[in-house]
Order: structure tokens, then C-alpha cells, then sequence
């Protein structure tokens, strides 16, 4: 039996390079980051960044503001995107490569190319206000830039192809016949949609709004600039603290929570859609 | 598949999706040929005069050049690193090799400006705190999760059928890996790759904190360029670094088809 002991361990052999790999860099920077904020100035308490967090309206505002912010991207990402995906699956033939490129042709640009994009539409003199102007919808250029609007409108064209590409790959494992046998028997096309298609696409629905809500929570280049301000996330704040503050152990304590966050919703939501059954 | 006919409504609702999805991309490339400094509509007249600045303007070329070596490098470690535990991880049902596999993908929820602060003072410590051997550390952490994920996908969907025939026919493991597995995979980890390199390349919130004169990536210069000025220039790169990237997609959709880029992501 020993033979078979050493054959069992062996087969885990070519997991440990990537393992050790993380541990070495990844796991090991993470511990040192958290260790990292709980080491204030000395005479503060070993909590104090944390304590700064939970009690500065300052530091709460800016909390949920991170988290309203990714939850209204995730949201509308699913309204906008779960349509695409069904049509990329469902109806697309010849259609369906150029559907593909286009939908990821956001994740082939580059991220100051959208946003220069977004801001060269929004902008007072820009695209949007001069064809507004040109028909003669409105007087004077809307001020659209550097708003809340136009930050989850950037956000949501960064995100929209991860959602839409998440429920895409679940919908296809979808085994028409069991729609088909929904027909035969008398669902109509919305019944068949409510009751078999949608429930068997939860898997794809969660996993696209885990990633969009990761993704969108950590964003912040796009709000940079095309926020302008009007939201202070944490991911700003974690890059001005670094740029000008240079508070690096509240930056710490802030990229601490921001990750402790992401990882509780991620098992949340992965509890969740076990519990449902459909994982 | 139902063969129904397609409502208007879908052709009108893709029009109006694919519009909000093009819009940013296409202004951009209209903006890098206009002829005024400053970016305004309608625009007047036509030069290629954004793209000659863009050119030789000696920070954006420099930093190009350090940005495909960290991209082509960070990938070519984490195909190496990510296939094989991939490959061990991906058919078996148990709690523990559910567990390595979460680990392995944990650097996805991970924000990426956290990885890239805290990476950077953890790295710091060992002297690598801004050099090339930092960044690409750094890169290689984030593009490690996809190529995981991308190959597990792929060797679940072909089965093990074939592999348990090759083993049953008499080929040593490893011959099964070369003639079977790596085979079957191989879409796996071309569009695995692609991705980690596109990731790679368009990586600003790592690179930032990475940055140095020696280890600046091109998203940081145009970053900090985006910040004092607002110029077609930057239209004008972004124009090429997409001509780059459509080229690189075109190539592997002429080699692959396009089923693969689409399952890459």
C-alpha cells in the first residue's frame, strides 16, 4: 500500500509549483500588507487605522459609496447583458463570430482609450452636446462629464463583455432538448424562459455578477477620470494615499478591508448558489 | 435548436448594444485623425500628424517596448506554472482539490490596485521594489488565475475518454500528455495566454505602483500624459495599440477559428 500512498501524493505534485509560486509572492504580500496596518504611529492602538474606518464619516462614506458604485455596474450589466448572451446562444448563426468580436472588442482596447473615448463624447464640447446642439434638442451643452453617470456608464461598457460572456458559456451547456421538451408539452416561449432556461443559467448569472462586482469594486482608473470627484471609492483613495498623502499604512487598512469585502461577498454568493442547488 | 425567426426587436436591441459598445472606440479613432490639438466636434479636417507625435515621441515608444516583454514573459511563466496544476486540478471532484483550485484563482478577487500596493512593499523588501523582476512577478500573479481557469475549462469540456484510451492502449503518461492532452488543450492555452498578454498589456492599476524610468509600462505614461494634456496623441497610440491587438486576434482566429477566442474569456 505505501506504493499506492506515494502514486496518491505524486498526482499533486503539479500543483505545487503555482501553489508555492503563491505563496511565495501573492499570500505572502497580502499577510504583510494586513500586518501592515495594524502598526500605526506609535502611541495608537494597534487597531487605530481600523477603528479610524469603522467611525470616520469621512472614511464610511467613501465605503458605501464603493459599494453602491460596483453593485448599480453589476446590476445593469446583468439587465443589459443577459439579453446578448441569449441571442448569442439562442438565435446567432452566421452572426455569431462578429457578435463575439464586437463584444470583446472593449477588452482589446486599452483602458485609457475608453476612457479618453467616454470623455471625448461626454465632454462640453464633445460629441453628445454638439449633435444635442445640432438638432436642436437642447440650448446649452449638458454637463454630463464628471458625474456619477458618466462613471457607471464607463464602468458598465469595461464590464458589460465579462457578464455577458459568463452567462454566455452556461446557457450554451443548456441542453436544448430539455427546452424543447418544455415546448412539446405546452410552455410558451416567456414560460419556458422563467422556468427552464433562466433557473439553469443561475451558475452563469452569479459568476458574471461575482467578477463584475469584483472588478467594478476594485476600478479606478475609469472613475478617475470620468468620475471627476463627485465619488470618493476606496480604490481612489488607496491611489491619492499613495500619490500625495503618503499614509501607506492607512492605505493598508484600506486595501485590507477592500479585499476582506470582495472575498466575503465571493462566499456569500458562492454559499448561496449552492444552497439553490444549481452548482 | 428551435429554428424560429429572429423579432426585429433582438436586430433592434443588438443595434442599440453594440452602438453603446463601439461608440467610446469609434470617436477614438476618429479623434487620432483630426487635424486641431485640441479634441472638439465637429472636427476640421483631416492629419496624420497625431500618429507621427505619437511615434517618436521617445517615452511612449520605450515604454511600448518594456510592456510587450512583461506581457510576453509574465504569460509565458504562467502557462508554465498554471498548465500542469491546471491539468491535475480540473477532473477531480474532491473537496481538497476544490480548495487548491479556489486558491489557485484567488488572485482574480483580488482588487488589483491592492495587489499592486501591497505586492510592491512586500517585493520592496527584497530589493525588488520597482525593478523589471518586481513587475513581472507582479503581472505573473494576475495572468496565472486566467490560464488556470481557461485550461480547467478546456479539459473538462473534452472529456477523459480519449486520454483513458491512450492509457488503456498501452502510452505511458507522459506520451498521453504529448499526443492526447496537449493536443486537446491546445485551445486552452492559446486563449488563455492571449488573454493573460491582452490583461498584461492593458494592466495600469500593477504597473503604476511598479513604475520606474527603467520598469515604466506604456498605460502609466499615457496615464500621466492624459493627465496634463488632452491631445489626439493619445487617440493616436490608442488607435495603434488596438491595430496591435486586432492584428494578434486576426492571426490566432486564422489559426484557430473563432469559437476559441470566445471561449478564451
Amino acid at each position: 500500500m505505501p506504493a499506492r500512498a506515494t502514486r496518491r501524493l505524486l498526482a499533486w505534485a503539479p500543483v505545487l509549483p503555482a501553489l508555492l509560486f503563491l505563496a511565495a509572492v501573492f499570500f505572502a504580500a497580502l499577510i504583510d500588507n494586513g500586518l501592515r496596518s495594524l502598526a500605526p504611529p506609535s502611541g495608537a492602538p494597534w487597531y487605530d487605522y481600523y477603528r479610524q474606518l469603522a467611525t470616520d464619516p469621512f472614511y464610511l462614506q467613501a465605503l458605501a459609496e464603493t459599494v453602491a458604485l460596483a453593485a448599480a455596474t453589476t446590476l445593469v450589466c446583468l439587465l443589459i447583458g443577459y439579453p446578448v448572451a441569449y441571442y448569442l446562444v439562442r438565435h446567432a448563426r452566421s452572426g455569431r463570430a462578429l457578435i463575439l468580436f464586437l463584444l470583446i472588442s472593449p477588452l482589446l482596447t486599452s483602458i485609457i482609450m475608453r476612457t479618453f473615448g467616454w470623455r471625448a463624447i461626454f465632454a462640453r464640447r464633445g460629441l453628445m452636446n454638439a449633435t444635442l446642439q445640432g438638432l436642436g434638442l437642447i440650448e446649452r451643452p449638458l454637463d454630463v462629464l464628471n458625474s456619477a453617470a458618466s462613471a457607471l456608464i464607463g464602468m458598465v461598457h469595461v464590464l458589460v463583455p465579462f457578464m455577458v460572456l459568463s452567462i454566455a458559456a452556461v446557457l450554451e451547456k443548456i441542453d436544448p432538448r430539455v427546452e424543447e421538451a418544455a415546448e412539446v408539452l405546452g410552455a410558451s416561449t416567456p414560460q419556458i424562459f422563467a422556468r427552464i432556461t433562466f433557473p439553469l443559467s443561475l451558475d452563469g448569472v452569479a459568476s458574471g455578477a461575482i467578477l463584475t462586482f469584483m472588478l467594478a469594486m476594485g476600478s479606478f482608473v475609469t472613475l478617475l477620470f470620468l468620475g471627476g470627484g463627485t465619488l470618493q471609492t476606496f480604490p481612489l483613495l488607496i491611489y491619492q494615499q499613495f500619490n500625495t498623502t503618503r499614509d501607506f499604512g492607512m492605505a493598508a487598512a484600506m486595501s485590507n478591508l477592500l479585499m476582506l469585502l470582495a472575498l466575503a461577498l465571493l462566499f456569500a454568493q458562492l454559499r448561496l448558489i449552492r444552497r439553490q442547488g444549481v452548482l | 435548436m428551435r429554428s424560429r425567426r429572429t423579432h426585429p426587436l433582438w436586430l433592434a436591441y443588438l443595434w442599440l448594444f453594440f452602438g453603446f459598445i463601439i461608440a467610446p472606440i469609434a470617436i477614438v479613432c476618429v479623434v487620432a485623425f483630426q487635424n486641431a490639438g485640441f479634441v472638439a466636434f465637429p472636427i476640421d479636417g483631416v492629419s496624420l500628424k497625431w500618429f507621427a507625435k505619437a511615434l517618436t515621441y521617445k517615452p511612449f515608444t520605450d515604454s511600448l517596448a518594456t510592456s510587450f516583454m512583461v506581457a510576453f514573459l509574465s504569460t509565458a511563466l504562467a502557462l508554465l506554472v498554471g498548465t500542469p496544476a491546471a491539468l491535475a486540478l480540473g477532473r477531480r471532484e474532491t473537496r481538497a482539490a476544490d480548495a487548491l483550485t479556489a486558491l489557485l484563482l484567488s488572485p482574480l478577487s483580488v482588487p488589483l490596485i491592492v495587489l499592486g500596493f501591497a505586492l510592491l512593499f512586500y517585493l520592496s523588501r527584497f530589493g525588488l521594489g520597482t525593478s523589471f523582476v518586481g513587475l513581472l512577478v507582479a503581472h505573473t500573479v494576475v495572468g496565472l488565475p486566467y490560464i488556470v481557469r481557461t485550461v480547467i475549462a478546456v479539459h473538462r469540456a473534452v472529456g477523459r475518454e480519449l486520454e483513458d484510451a491512450a492509457r488503456m492502449l498501452g502510452a505511458t503518461w507522459l506520451q498521453a500528455l504529448r499526443h492526447v492532452t496537449l493536443p486537446l488543450i491546445r485551445p486552452g492555452l492559446i486563449g488563455g495566454g492571449m488573454l493573460a498578454f491582452l490583461i498584461s498589456i492593458d494592466n495600469l492599476p500593477v504597473s503604476y505602483f511598479f513604475s520606474s524610468v527603467s520598469t515604466v509600462t506604456l498605460p502609466v505614461v499615457m496615464l500621466s500624459y492624459i493627465e496634463s494634456a488632452f491631445d489626439p496623441s493619445i487617440a493616436a497610440l490608442a488607435v495603434i495599440q488596438l491595430a496591435i491587438a486586432l492584428t494578434g486576434l486576426l492571426v490566432v482566429e486564422r489559426v484557430w477559428g473563432v469559437r476559441m477566442v470566445g471561449r478564451a474569456i
